[in-house]
């Protein structure tokens, strides 16, 4: 199992009418094939910006300074620098071969459109020639099987609809096609792309366990339930079975016991579909229940990276201790980290936790710790090791 | 709730909102004197000749509550009046006046909609680009420039500068006789239609030379207005967490806008857009009468000059009933293109 | 609240905005020093009436005597239009002055105390808004009698229902927060809650919709002298200005453009008025919406 995805050197900065924001700062980190890595972190620790990085949608006035995510894609092997792809072929990777689910499922949905309308507009996008192959399967069929006086009328009619498809299939971005799909009312001769779609909009909402899944389909996503969303955005994000699922922090918006049957989710996701998932989120309950490896990440830079195991068992770095120490148990005391937050507009010299660290040495204020293996797949960022 | 009866309702409200306004408007006039109020009752110009036998027929000088009354009464019958400037009565000269208005309102409702929701897309696509900041600079100037006098202008320009290549009024006055002549028909009295069914060139071309500079006028101001709120909840819709989904998913700029964002920025601007017909109702009468185009509007104006009564009164009754239709439509509208709303305005 | 020096700053930053503010500063000092600049002739007693330079009704072209020209009647252009400053102001800030009044008050009420008071109220302001405001004006200035005068109140009477709409509105987004519970909670009377608590918020939007409105209600205050329903023959109004040049606008065959200055002048007097406050209005717009973040 190599590397999926391989980040080194990120920066991704914000300016502001404030100032400057120093989002992400020189981050390395691997994402494993067929992994689930957590980053966990406070809010404005830059973990969501990660995400949104490695999918190149850091929103306006935010800027990727400089770095590298490489991206290996199993099916062809190749290696591909991210950062330097052209727009098209990065739209070819987004919701295809890398796909990201947010946090507010009613947010995520676009409240004019159904459900299956938004999912389907994944498979017409990245599948096309699949669905092209498919529909002229079709057509061929009733073109083979027809007899008849309504059959010959039609014949021709099918025939160029067959032509169309095999075209589709071949050349999904052809320029007839394209041109047809552009003019309002032409549109409507490709309705079979649009079934084919649909019948595996289907398959996939019953994939993500959504009840009565072709009725739900032809709701608007204000019809459904908070859990019923989040499923829908999961299986838009699943549809063209990405190699890398991003969810940034899904189960923070829902209730306690949909949130249990979301990670039950997640590790059917695992479990089936080999895929790794980059799951982001500031509750460490939520990531032991389905992370293998955890990134702790504080003010745009990572403090740890290790296994589960060992960042539960044997935390390194004073910041993921105090974070363990400061999840509530019922008859202890509740302990807090103190200090606030590093400010994102100027940050401490050198480590950014050296204010707030119960073990600072006056070196972790001249210079920032580089992350160090320590032990097998545990990484430090202090000068404690 | 089901349409029929949705549409039902709404029509009965329009009884109170009628009564309103005609209540007010009928307050305005009783401020003129009895013999001006007489135009209000007559129905030819003979029986305008023995006023006080009127006044007495009519009852001009019983409490207010009672010639409201008959009034109300009067309307009922169908007979809304005898309008002194244009020397017909006042049910006749609204559907004598109306084409010409219709004319208008058909050339510029699709180009202010189709417009502005075009130019404020563009802007709030670019925003704070060239494009966005061009485009309201010419929305800002459009919406302040005074209709009246850019129709001057523009008769100064393309009919006196450039020796009548757009005349004002409707026809010329060759054409106006082709109109008016045995082998014409007369379907609509919609210049441009009759032209068409009548499988007339030259008047079609006519009619168009004198339609371009009114609607253009009329429609300025409005366009301003839709482009500037095209934009704002363009830019809103684009905040959205939708549209980063949409981007996740790989979708091309050009979607994202045009299929994911606009759907939603429209919403607003078709509430609205019941609004904007009223102020094409403002619009209509000053167009009208710089243009001589003698529409509704300038039959209005010329009834409110020479306080003719029942005309201003017609009028106002024609204006609101079309309002409330018009905003009855746009309710409905809205709920076929916002699935959260529906139908008696509950929003889930 | 916005912090004031940021809201300056940004009013300041963009251009658009800086050309409005420099545009009403220009009409202000013109309007406050009218008497200067268009002083008035020997013996004239009104300085409202535009003094006449004999009784010709054919326009003269900009000279030195009259800088701007004369317009049909002799009346001069460049009087007109200074002396015209100060009437657009006035009927400006009195329509929009009493507008606010009224439409805070009646909103208020409607807003807070809802029920019927509230229904009645909107069914009022519904009716006022089915109707074109230029044809309601019309009827009220025909029926009180043409003059400024029966503008303003024609102006006013159509103007408050947005304003009591909006400050409705707001007050209602108010009356939920639950500062209003605690205030009431610790015993204030009603009317203490909303003139403390309700009504500074509501303050902004209105203040967005006056400055826009400024505009709106100059452009109707012209229509209507315009059409002859509002300031009489031979005021200084620009609305009255322009309506004499209905007769010239085309000239001879030879020469059409030759009456430009009595259309254009006036005309572009207003467009300028009204562009500045739009700009501005605008700009404040841009700057008090919540939803437009702060970059």
């Amino acid at each position: 199992m190599g590397d999926l995805i391989r980040i080194r050197d990120l920066t991704v900065r914000f300016y502001t009418y404030e100032g400057v924001v120093h989002a992400i700062n020189d981050l390395d980190l691997d994402i494993r094939q067929g992994e689930t890595l957590g980053i966990v972190g406070e809010t404005g620790s830059g973990k969501s910006m990660t995400a949104l990085a490695i999918l190149r949608l850091i929103p306006y006035p935010g800027k990727i300074e400089s770095g590298s995510i490489v991206f290996r894609d199993r099916d062809s092997g190749g290696e591909t620098e991210l950062l330097k792809l052209r727009e098209d072929r990065m739209r070819a990777i987004r919701g295809n071969k890398i796909s990201m689910v947010f946090q507010e499922p009613g947010a995520a949905l676009n409240p004019v459109y159904t459900i299956g309308d938004q999912i389907s507009e994944v498979f017409l996008l990245h599948r096309r020639r699949e669905l092209g192959r498919q529909a002229k399967r079709r057509v061929d069929s009733l073109l083979s099987g027809g007899n008849g006086l309504a059959a010959g009328v039609k014949r021709p009619f099918w025939q160029w609809q067959s032509r169309l498809y095999n075209k589709i299939a071949e050349e999904p971005h052809a320029v007839e096609p394209r041109l047809l799909n552009r003019m309002p009312l032409f549109k409507r001769l490709l309705w079979r792309l649009q079934d084919e779609a649909n019948l595996l909009t289907v398959k996939m909402l019953k994939d993500v366990e959504i009840p009565d899944a072709a009725r739900v389909a032809a709701h608007y996503p204000h019809e459904l339930s908070g859990g019923m969303k989040q499923r829908a955005v999961i299986a838009m994000a699943l549809a063209c079975s990405p190699e890398l699922l991003i969810a940034d922090e899904p189960t923070t918006s829902l209730d306690v016991t949909i949130q249990a049957q979301m990670l039950e989710l997640f590790r059917r996701i695992k479990a089936d579909r080999g895929a790794s998932v980059l799951f982001i989120t500031h509750n460490l309950g939520v990531a032991a229940e389905v992370c293998d490896r955890l990134a702790v990440m504080y003010a745009g830079r990572l403090c740890e990276v290790a296994t589960l195991e060992d960042i539960f068992l044997h935390p390194l770095h004073p910041y993921t201790r105090a974070l363990l120490n400061a999840v509530p148990i019922p008859g202890k005391e509740l302990q807090t980290i103190p200090g606030a937050l590093a400010d994102a507009l100027n940050p401490p010299p050198g480590c950014r936790f050296h204010p707030r660290c119960p073990s600072a040495m006056p070196m972790c204020q001249q210079e920032r710790p580089k992350l160090k293996l320590v032990a097998k797949d545990h990484m430090v960022a202090c000068y404690l090791f | 709730m089901e349409l029929r009866s949705y549409i039902i309702r709404r029509l009965l409200l329009l009884i109170p909102v009628l009564f309103g306004v005609t209540l007010f408007i009928f307050g305005i006039t009783m401020m003129f004197s009895p013999i001006e109020r007489v135009s209000l009752y007559v129905t030819s110009a003979r029986q305008m000749s023995d006023i006080p036998a009127l006044i007495e027929t009519y009852g001009l000088d019983r409490p207010f509550f009672v010639q409201y009354g008959n009034w109300i009464g009067q309307v009922f019958s169908g007979n809304l009046g005898w309008s002194r400037v244009v020397g017909m009565p006042v049910w006749d000269a609204i559907w004598t006046f109306l084409p010409a208005t219709l004319e208008l309102a058909i050339f510029a409702c699709p180009l202010i909609i189709l417009l502005g929701i075009f130019l404020g897309t563009t802007a709030a696509a670019h925003k704070d680009r060239p494009l966005d900041h061009g485009t309201r600079v010419m929305a800002i100037v459009g919406w302040s420039l005074p209709t009246f006098w850019l129709g001057l202008v523009l008769i100064m320009i393309f009919y006196g500068y450039f020796r009548g290549v757009l005349p004002p009024s409707r026809l010329s006055i060759q054409m106006d006789m082709v109109v008016n002549s045995a082998d014409f028909v007369r379907y609509t009295h919609i210049n441009t239609i009759d032209a068409i069914l009548n499988l007339n060139g030259p008047v079609l071309l006519d009619a168009l030379r004198h339609l371009v500079l009114p609607v253009i006028t009329l429609s300025v101001v409005n366009v301003a207005f839709i482009m500037r709120l095209m934009r704002s909840s363009m830019l809103e819709a684009l905040g959205k967490g939708y549209i980063l989904t949409a981007r996740a998913k790989g979708l091309a700029e050009r979607m994202v806008i045009n299929k994911h964002a606009r759907r939603n920025a429209l919403i607003p601007v078709i509430t609205v857009s019941g609004y904007v017909f009223a102020g094409l109702a403002n619009g209509v009468v000053i167009t009208e009468t710089i243009f001589t185009y003698k529409g509704i509007g300038w039959w209005a104006w010329q009834s409110a000059v020479r306080l003719d009564i029942a005309s201003v009164l017609g009028f106002a009754l024609f204006n609101a009933v079309l309002f409330v239709l018009v905003n009855l439509v746009v309710d409905i509208l809205y709920t076929r293109v916002d699935p959260r709303v529906r139908l008696g305005g509950a929003v889930q | 609240m916005t912090d004031w020096k940021f809201t300056a700053r940004q009013l300041v930053r963009n251009p658009l905005s800086l050309m409005g503010i420099l545009i009403i500063v220009v009409f202000t000092i013109i309007a406050i020093f009218a008497p200067l600049i268009a002083p008035l002739p020997e013996g004239h007693r009104d300085a409202y009436m535009i003094p006449r330079d004999g009784y010709s009704a054919i326009p003269t072209p900009p000279s030195e005597e009259h800088v701007f020209g004369t317009t049909e009647g002799q009346y001069d252009i460049f009087y007109g239009v200074v002396w015209g400053t100060r009437s657009a102001f006035r009927v400006a800030l009195v329509v929009i002055g009493i507008t606010i009044l009224v439409g805070i008050a009646l909103g208020s009420l409607a807003g807070y105390f809802g029920g019927l008071l509230d229904d009645v109220i909107m069914r009022i302001t519904d009716i006022f808004l089915a109707f074109p405001a230029l044809i309601l004006a019309m009827a009220i200035v025909a029926a009180i009698g043409p003059s400024l005068r029966s503008v303003m109140i024609a102006l006013t009477a159509i103007w408050w229902p947005s304003y009591a709409r909006l400050i409705r509105g707001d007050i209602l987004q108010v009356r939920e927060e639950d500062y209003i519970e605690a205030s009431r909670g610790l015993g204030a009377s009603s009317a203490r809650v909303i003139i403390r608590h309700a009504l500074p918020n509501a303050i902004y939007p209105t203040l967005i919709m006056a400055s826009l409105d400024i505009g709106a209600v100059v452009l109707s205050a012209a229509a209507l002298s315009f059409l002859g329903l509002g300031a009489p023959e031979g005021y200084a109004d620009w609305g009255q200005l322009t309506s004499f040049a209905r007769n010239w606008i085309v000239g001879p065959v030879s020469d059409p453009l030759k009456y430009w200055y009595a259309v254009t002048i006036p005309g572009l007097f207003i467009l300028f008025f009204v562009l500045g406050w739009n700009l501005l209005g605008d700009a404040f717009r841009d700057i008090f919406d919540p939803r437009l973040a702060r970059r």
